[in-house]
């Protein structure tokens, strides 16, 4: 019971500071529809699921992703909240016989189209990881710059200024610039997730899904990430994956709870503003975990 | 920065020049991936169709009964003597091989292991002419252009490999099976022994096949020592002895169909025996992987 | 990865175990002596060629002349390792040339893209390959190889280039004879197991997170291969090329049945030439004597310091991807 109070007291305090920022879908969590028209980077998914195999990860989950606006995806762990995710960016089909079913469209175009290769989805849709993964056979510059390499940008003043912009987003270029030919392993953990942040980044992407950014970090890199999430909620939609309740509430503007059925596939129980489920959800079973007393 | 440089459905329902460029070029690297692995493949298949091509004509029970000087020649002293001095060697070397690569994972420190290994690697790199020539100016003065000096000249080709895998297969044991082991009050040469020798044993006998599959085809120490004869042979190490890689390469280069036939013969058995040992040993690990 | 799986040194238990430990020390220093006598040996039987000709005159001169009485009755003898040296370099560079790229391709397919149900019989089939004896190679190479590379390779090879090339003409009186290139190519067929195996090791030591990364961004497979796991797995390719190095400078018997024994330094790869390997698997039946034995020692110990130098580049390449791998 205290403990709900303290979670209470806390994401009141996030709703204050909410109201005070400007953004358009930050202070309900819904879209506004005469704005969403004008903002890319709206992800729709419709009766989404994900098969390994025979296996059912994820069954049936529809849901509106909205852009400049973060979301949190959360429950216990093995609810396919991970396997949901990239199925967004088609890395799921990476995995040998692994399948997805359904619609997901951004902007209202099919990823999933026979006109779209996946590739490109992934240009478009960038992802950061769980452990921090900077290439170790590449400087720091050229870790933020490979994705320019690839897409045939490799004008030199251009990639020095992308890479510095994408540094200064990540907000590393301080910590980094007088050493951007140290090879990319050379950073502290919370570093080095920064660097995938801006390596991120740099290819200019419309949406950031992010697969528990900072479980693998210690309290204070995990709170300078939590800023940089939320000032990159500006300009991107972002999808975050998280085992951490407190962590949703602080980032998030909106969140959706999955949870596990009896054939262990992971549905989606509920979803909405973050204060609403929260403070009020509509199902017994989220406010249950929210509450701490599961998961 | 802004994000708006290229809208989404730019980018992704219009592909530019370059982007079509990468992907053919991805679909190009695939077929030259496919063709290199088989490539790599096709070898083992053309080699065995031809050697049982030639061999075929040439096959029947006589090859295998009798010797080179009877009516119908034979290969069968080959056959005894590749054998014999196989296991010659492999008697000498494998309980020494096996106690030695005991030591090097059980025992050593970690400065005597690194030596040791290294030591190891370079007697694996012994060029089989080199162990030939060894055998034949240090041990055929003494032992005589005999049995006695081939199975020495084997040995030392032999005694690396199975030290090797018995080293590489004991540190597999996973250290709570000796813990476990020690717990219990088990001395340490009984846990050596009993337990961890015993579980990583299927391991040291793989290495104990490979070495006599690598021995079995051995040539030019063989032919520098045992020399090869047509008499017959059977445990009779003092003087020389017939085996198959000798047949093979003395009737490779004659000038009658006979004798090349019999060198045909003589490496499909040769072939075959080497293969089967091969996939008996890996056998037991192709069904552990795929299961 | 060395030294013991438990630290046994301080258990203090039955008087049997020192006895143990001395029994199993014995049979590792075999080892040891065993290596050290060989050793020995050739450095001590190759020392007399030493007193008439300098290490340095063997290693360079081509020629190998022995017992040709002069105008004042001495006889000339000259022992120059210089063709053999060629030989043996020549094939084995051949053979990695080839091997290596086929090689290090198959293996990018066994662990990138074959599926799981082909690539575990796929690898077994192609190290089952490094079973077969050497011995039944090159009787493949003269009965079947030889007209396949004649007609083929070796023909198109010597029309286009040798003109251009004259180190790949052939001999108009007997073209395609056994040659060196022939050996060589024989010898990549040899060494291409063990670069796909050890190949396929180093590959898959590179962490899939990696990969992910760059296939996150955008890249295709081919450039996640060629930008992120190669680079990563780089030092352990060369160690396995390395390694097959070492096996093609070691191979006698197939090679020697191949490379047609010619005496010096061939003017082109499709003529023949001599290996060390063949050169002493040859002549040692007719050599006699102090000195020409010492030489066909001195021929001997000059491979094995090769082979030796080969194993030591393949550990320091092989500990310097373990410390790289470590960082990462």
């Amino acid at each position: 019971m205290e403990g709900d109070e303290k979670m209470l007291d806390m994401v009141r305090e996030k709703t204050k500071k909410a109201k005070v920022a400007p953004a358009s879908a930050r202070e309900t969590g819904e879209a506004q529809p005469e704005r969403a028209s004008e903002v890319s980077g709206l992800l729709s998914l419709s009766n989404v699921e994900a098969f390994y195999g025979s296996f059912r990860a994820v069954s049936n989950v529809s849901l509106e992703v909205q852009p400049r606006a973060v979301t949190a995806l959360i429950g216990p762990s093995g609810c396919g909240k991970s396997t949901l995710l990239r199925t967004i960016n088609r890395m799921h089909e990476t995995i040998p016989g692994a399948t997805v079913k359904g619609s997901i469209a951004l902007d209202g175009i099919d990823l999933y189209g026979s006109d779209v290769d996946a590739v490109r989805v992934r240009r478009v849709i960038g992802m950061v990881f769980q452990k921090p993964n900077p290439f170790p056979t590449m400087t720091i510059y050229e870790n933020v710059a490979a994705g320019l390499r690839l897409l045939g940008r490799t004008a030199k003043s251009e990639m020095d200024g992308v890479v510095e912009a994408s540094l200064r987003r990540a907000a590393l270029w301080d910590e980094v610039k007088e050493k951007l030919k140290q090879p990319g392993t050379s950073l502290s953990g919370g570093q080095q997730q920064r660097l995938c942040i801006a390596r991120a980044v740099a290819v200019q992407p419309r949406v950031l899904l992010m697969d528990e950014p900072c479980s693998a970090l210690d309290p204070v890199a995990t709170l300078k990430i939590e800023e940089l999430i939320r000032e990159l909620a500006a300009e991107y939609t972002i999808v975050i994956v998280t085992h951490n309740m407190q962590q949703a509430s602080r980032v998030s503007d909106s969140t959706a709870f999955f949870s596990m059925n009896e054939d262990r596939a992971g549905y989606l129980v509920e979803s909405g503003a973050t204060t609403t489920i929260f403070t009020s959800p509509k199902e017994a079973l989220t406010e249950s975990y929210v509450a701490g007393r599961f998961g | 920065m802004k994000s708006s440089a290229v809208s989404v459905r730019e980018a992704l329902l219009q592909p530019g020049t370059h982007d079509l460029r990468r992907a053919r070029t991805d679909w190009v690297m695939q077929r030259i991936f496919q063709v290199a692995a088989f490539l790599a493949v096709l070898p083992l298949f053309v080699l065995i169709f031809y050697v049982t091509l030639r061999a075929l004509p040439w096959l029947s029970p006589a090859l295998l009964t009798n010797n080179p000087l009877d009516q119908e020649p034979g290969i069968l002293n080959a056959i005894v003597g590749s054998l014999q001095m196989t296991a010659l060697a492999l008697l000498v070397t494998g309980p020494i091989g096996i106690a030695g690569g005991v030591y090097l994972s059980e025992f050593a420190s970690s400065r005597v292991a690194t030596i040791g290994e290294f030591v190891i690697d370079i007697m694996l790199g012994i060029p089989s002419i080199v162990a030939g020539i060894f055998a034949y100016l240090v041990l055929v003065p003494i032992l005589g252009f005999s049995g006695w000096a081939a199975s020495a000249a084997l040995g030392v080709l032999t005694l690396p490999i199975v030290m090797r895998t018995t080293q590489e297969v004991m540190r597999l044991v996973p250290p709570s099976i000796r813990e476990a082991s020690l717990a219990l009050g088990v001395p340490v040469w009984r846990t050596t022994l009993l337990v961890t020798l015993r579980t990583a044993l299927p391991g040291v006998l793989t290495g104990l096949v490979l070495a006599t599959s690598r021995s079995l085809g051995e040539t030019a120490p063989l032919l520098m020592t045992a020399r090869g004869t047509n008499a017959e042979n059977f445990l009779d190490f003092g003087t020389t002895m017939n085996a198959m890689p000798i047949v093979i390469y003395q009737y490779a280069g004659a000038a009658d169909e006979r004798s090349i036939g019999q060198a045909w013969a003589t490496a499909l058995v040769l072939m075959v025996i080497a293969l089967a040992l091969n996939v008996l040993v890996r056998w037991r690990t192709i069904n552990s992987r795929v299961a | 990865m060395s030294g013991a799986a438990l630290d046994f040194r301080r258990q203090r238990s039955a008087s049997s175990d020192p006895l143990f430990r001395r029994i199993l020390a014995a049979g590792a220093a075999v080892a040891g002596i065993l290596l050290l006598v060989v050793t020995g040996y050739l450095f001590a039987y190759s020392a007399p060629l030493w007193s008439i000709q300098s290490p340095i005159s063997f290693l360079t001169t081509p020629a190998w002349v022995t017992g040709i009485e002069q105008a004042d009755g001495s006889v000339l003898e000259v022992y120059g390792a210089a063709s053999a040296l060629f030989g043996t370099a020549a094939t084995s560079i051949i053979a990695v040339l080839f091997a290596a790229p086929i090689g290090i391709l198959g293996a990018i397919y066994l662990v990138e893209f074959a599926p799981r149900a082909l690539a575990v019989p796929l690898a077994f089939l192609v190290e089952l390959i490094a079973a077969i004896p050497s011995v039944v190679f090159g009787l493949w190479a003269l009965g079947d190889l030889s007209n396949r590379l004649r007609d083929s390779i070796e023909w198109w090879v010597a029309s286009s280039f040798g003109q251009i090339f004259p180190w790949l003409s052939e001999d108009p009186t007997s073209p395609a004879s056994d040659s060196i290139f022939r050996a060589g190519f024989l010898l990549a067929i040899m060494i291409l197991p063990m670069i796909v195996a050890v190949s396929r090791e180093f590959l898959r030591s590179v962490p899939i997170s990696l990969r992910e990364g760059y296939i996150g961004m955008g890249a295709t497979r081919w450039e996640a291969i060629r930008d992120v796991v190669i680079p990563t797995a780089r030092i352990g390719l060369i160690g396995a090329v390395l390694l097959a190095l070492g096996r093609a400078l070691g191979e006698t018997i197939a090679v020697t049945m191949v490379i047609g024994n010619a005496e010096g330094i061939p003017s082109s790869l499709l003529l023949p030439g001599q290996t060390i390997a063949s050169k002493i698997a040859n002549n040692i039946g007719e050599t006699s004597g102090e000195i020409p034995l010492a030489s066909m020692t001195a021929l001997a110990l000059a491979l094995f310091l090769l082979s030796f130098l080969i194993s030591l580049a393949v550990r320091i390449s092989l500990r310097r991807f373990s410390r790289v791998r470590a960082v990462s």
